[in-house]
């Protein structure tokens, strides 16, 4: 059983449409490496120049921010949930 | 963002109008802000959400809360149908920061309470990239039915 990874509307333009990914288990900045491979421009859109996760992206591991837990290091196993969501905000 | 469509408008009904201006309202003097579920293009259901920053001039949904709503959507099988959220003392025209994080390829629903009765308007922010400071700002319909 793989990691299955949920790919939010906005970047579906990069899967193909896909809502979903299935990868294999590693760690989170292993997926993102996995995710670029198979679709290029990905890993751009989730780490910053300084290779952190960008600010505008908000992950999960099952239910828990990824913030929370070992953020890129965080370990994923065979039949976790990675949910890649945006941050919504603005202001006036 | 770029794909965002030409979009016909967003129809949602007076209560569920009435139920985002009472969360706007009830927000003062801070922002509010909240997401919409759709079925086939039409709005079902409105989520008030918390902000986090609880600012007057700031919104940032609470992650933890978005991600619940964003199941939710999924076990309903619901679509995101927009994000709203309210300018107090501005007009229902998305700012310069609403641009700048502006992430879901989806409608922006801004309720003014600057003025009365509350404006409600709604616009797609498209970007290149959801990384990208700048957009184009379209405004869209807004259809009150029922």
């Amino acid at each position: 059983m793989a990691v299955e990874v949920r790919i939010p509307t906005v970047l579906r333009k990069f899967t193909e449409g896909r809502s979903s990914v299935e990868l294999e288990p590693g760690t989170l900045a292993d997926l993102i490496e996995q995710l670029e491979s198979q679709y290029p421009g990905l890993r751009g859109q989730l780490r910053d120049d300084s290779g952190q996760l960008h600010r505008f992206v908000n992950v999960y591991v099952n239910d828990e921010d990824a913030r929370y837990l070992d953020k890129l290091e965080t370990k994923v196993s065979e039949g976790d949930a990675v949910s890649l969501l945006p941050s919504v905000a603005g202001g006036s | 963002m770029s794909d965002a469509k030409a979009s016909p408008g967003v129809s949602l009904t007076r209560s569920q109008t009435e139920q985002m201006i009472a969360h706007c309202e009830a927000g003062r003097p801070n922002e509010a802000c909240g997401l919409l579920a759709a079925k086939d293009g039409d709005i079902v259901k409105v989520f008030p959400m918390r902000n986090v920053s609880a600012s007057p001039v700031r919104y940032e949904l609470d992650p933890t809360e978005q991600f619940a709503v964003y199941k939710a959507l999924e076990e309903n099988d619901w679509e995101l149908g927009g994000v709203f959220h309210s300018h107090t003392r501005t007009a229902a025209y998305p700012s310069p920061t609403d641009i700048r994080l502006a992430s879901e390829d989806v409608p922006y629903l801004i309720v003014s309470l600057a003025e009365q009765p509350p404006a409600i308007r709604a616009f797609r922010i498209v970007k290149a990239s959801w990384a990208d400071t700048t957009g184009t700002v379209e405004e869209i319909p807004v259809v009150v039915v029922g």
